[in-house]
């Protein structure tokens, strides 16, 4: 009695074990891309969340012990008022740029397509060559055209008689500086969006083009109905992509308006972190914000991922 | 094939192992390095006097090597910060005088005041060199050399407006640089006297001349801002008043490295520069004969106006494992021989027994100085004076009430926790 208990509850075991082992076989050969994951991700984050928690600035780093204070760090950015007016600016900025960045690439790429083989060449050559231009020499090339004392582009504007731009400081207004960045951001970000677009365009149907140009549709609703909705998924993402680098921008702005001329009325969210992090040594305020940058991202994301998704179960 | 490569895996990581332990080996023979961090102004002015110190120091400490790394001043504090976090500091640092305090309330330095002795000419320190080296009565840093400003000026455009002998006060330093302007009307965008409005090393000096200040300590230990004070609001109109004649188009938002003012100097569009007295260095292709420097003359006939005392500090960071030695490299770098070597170079020595009779060195009879606040440096770094200046430069505000501003936005910053 005893024993036949004993043997069904081995046998039942010896199953069940069976069972499992091969069940896990597929997670443990995911194991090692988790590790690397959690090593290299897992264990920044983590220490991020940590610093957020703490008092940590220079004495604190000297010392190597931070202070656990709570939820301080994102008490005192959430009321700082500075922070929503950089936020909000941070938001036009991205709107502006993934705006102007995908209307103008998608407008390329219908260039690209309608023009002859040899001039397709040349552009195609001409926009990797941006592509391939490293932000901090491209940061070098506009501070140059744009220098108030020597610039290509006043001596150009008062030539052309657009007006007197003899000496004129581009950097003078939060406004203009950042019409500069745009212009360098847009700039380096179009021929992402450009040969993607393009790749995208041979995805349409030459048929339903012809068909709808035979029905007598005009090129702005032959683009709105057959070309867009075909596009639709690589716009999405493209977008997607953009909000995540420009709403983090921090090379262009923080180079070409200056670390000298970063003030309180012209950060965004990467230089305002910068300062308020490194410039102040406030390293605990500084991981505060950058989470606070990270779930603000990922917000935005989120919206455009489901989208995407939709549309992909669709098509 | 297949062999080959594991041959290839297998020589690879053999080669790896050799590497590991050579250069585990080569630590420890390096045990004996001493890492001294220093500006890249030794490197272009003055490496003959590092190579001395080194030299003197190997013969007293035999075995040791020094490793000297020139650092830039815009990123140096930066990389120095993300040292201390990973434990490897260098063993000697130059800090400006400005960015001191911060690193002493935080405990970062060495106390060098029980050794203050071991240092040549310690006891006539340079008074404002010693005060940014002390904190809480403690000394954690060794004077190494300033820099007063001087006006850096064109003869030839002088002498052709009539003009033979520096002026001896601001008022008419003023009605010559108008004289020069009118002169030189022909050369498009050029200014008498060129200087960034946002250079508040420029603005602040009218300040004190004026006898204002930036910001005070109360009773309480808080800090106030004095800008809007009276004394400091006479010596910021006045300074208007002086940009306003001298400026040919509104540079009110540049500030001083952008573009710098020798650039200007030296293209031909001005004929004057405020800023330390090695802007001479770069004003080519302007010929040396025309290029001449005085003293800035105060609002008072006859007084210099009380100028930026720029400088630099040595200091121990506490992580160092070889302070003794750190010390005794500081005292050959500091030492007479080497002082006066850089006073001959246009540089103001770091004691006063050692001061000669150059413009810079005139210029520092009379200067002044950033408040000692521990968080000073974050006035600095959120460019709050900049943008004061600026709003009264371009008339968005009127001086006072850009002053009363700034005072709250450097009384905020000042007192935090």
């Amino acid at each position: 009695m005893l024993t036949a208990a004993a043997a069904t509850v081995g046998s039942r075991r010896r199953v069940t074990g069976r069972q499992i082992a091969g069940r896990s076989v597929p997670y443990f050969l995911l194991l090692p891309v988790v590790g690397v994951l959690a090593a290299i991700l897992g264990y920044p984050i983590y220490f991020l969340v940590k610093l957020s928690l703490q008092r940590y600035g220079l004495p604190e780093l000297v010392q190597r012990h931070g202070e656990y204070i709570g939820l301080d760090n994102f008490r005192a950015v959430l009321h700082d008022p500075l922070f929503w007016h950089v936020l909000l600016r941070t938001v036009v900025f991205t709107a502006v740029n993934v705006g102007l960045t995908i209307v103008l690439g998608t407008l390329g790429a219908l260039l690209l397509v309608r023009v002859s083989t040899w001039l397709r060449l040349l552009l195609t050559i001409g926009l990797v060559l941006v592509w391939a231009m490293p932000p901090v020499v491209a940061v070098q090339v506009w501070q140059w055209m744009t220098n108030s004392q020597n610039g290509v582009l006043n001596y150009i504007l008062t030539q052309l008689h657009v007006g007197n731009y003899f000496q004129h400081n581009w950097y003078e207004t939060t406004f203009s500086s950042y019409a500069m960045v745009t212009s360098l951001i847009v700039w380096g970000a179009i021929p992402f969006v450009v040969i993607t677009v393009y790749a995208a365009l041979s995805q349409v149907p030459r048929e339903l083009l012809e068909a709808a140009q035979i029905d007598g549709a005009r090129a702005w609703r032959i683009f709105k109905d057959v070309t867009l909705p075909v596009l639709m998924p690589v716009l999405l993402i493209l977008t997607s992509l953009s909000i995540i680098w420009d709403f983090g921008a921090f090379t262009q702005p923080y180079l070409l308006i200056g670390p000298g001329q970063q003030t309180s009325s012209n950060y965004l969210m990467s230089t305002y972190l910068y300062y308020e992090g490194f410039g102040k040594n406030d390293f605990g305020t500084g991981a505060a914000i950058s989470l606070l940058m990270l779930v603000i991202v990922a917000g935005l994301s989120v919206v455009y991922v489901r989208r995407m998704l939709r549309v992909g179960e669709e098509a | 094939m297949r062999y080959r490569v594991l041959a290839l895996a297998a020589v690879a990581v053999a080669l790896s192992v050799v590497v590991a332990t050579a250069s585990a080996s080569a630590k420890r023979s390096n045990a004996h390095t001493l890492t001294v961090w220093l500006q890249v102004d030794a490197q272009n002015g003055w490496p003959d006097l590092v190579a001395a110190a080194n030299s003197a120091f190997q013969s007293s400490h035999p075995g040791w090597n020094v490793n000297v790394v020139y650092k830039q001043w815009n990123s140096h504090l930066q990389e120095f910060d993300a040292t201390i976090a990973g434990n490897d500091t260098p063993d000697v640092i130059e800090m400006g005088n400005t960015d001191m305090t911060a690193y002493m309330a935080s405990k970062e330095f060495a106390n060098l005041g029980p050794y203050k002795a071991s240092f040549n000419n310690s006891a006539s320190w340079l008074a404002g060199l010693k005060a940014s080296s002390t904190y809480g009565g403690k000394l954690y840093g060794v004077p190494y050399y300033a820099g007063s400003r001087v006006i850096t000026y064109r003869t030839d455009l002088f002498k052709k407006a009539g003009f033979k002998k520096p002026p001896t006060s601001l008022s008419q330093f003023q009605s010559q640089l108008v004289k020069v302007g009118k002169m030189q009307k022909h050369v498009k965008g050029f200014a008498p006297l060129y200087v960034g409005g946002e250079d508040w090393f420029t603005a602040l000096s009218f300040v004190f001349d004026y006898g204002g200040s930036i910001a005070t300590q109360n009773a309480h230990g808080k800090w106030v801002g004095t800008l809007a004070s009276k004394k400091s609001v006479a010596g910021l109109t006045r300074f208007k008043q002086f940009f306003d004649a001298t400026q040919s188009r509104s540079t009110a938002t540049l500030d001083g490295s952008n573009p710098f003012p020798y650039t200007v100097f030296s293209q031909g569009r001005t004929a004057a520069n405020y800023g330390p007295a090695w802007y001479t260095c770069c004003v080519k292709p302007i010929k040396a004969s025309k290029v001449g420097q005085f003293v800035m003359p105060s609002h008072t006939k006859g007084k210099p106006m009380p100028g930026f005392l720029g400088g630099s500090d040595l200091a121990v960071p506490i992580q160092s494992n070889s302070q003794a030695e750190a010390r005794a490299w500081i005292a050959d770098f500091t030492s007479t021989a080497n002082e006066k070597a850089l006073e001959k170079k246009g540089n103001i020595p770091n004691a006063t027994n050692l001061l000669g009779k150059s413009v810079n060195e005139r210029a520092a009879a009379r200067s002044w100085f950033i408040p000692q606040a521990k968080h000073w440096a974050d006035v600095q770094t959120g460019n709050i004076l900049k943008t004061f200046l600026a709003q009264f430069l371009t008339g968005h505000l009127s001086v006072k009430k850009a002053a009363q501003v700034a005072d709250q936005n450097i009384a905020q910053t000042l007192n935090e926790p």
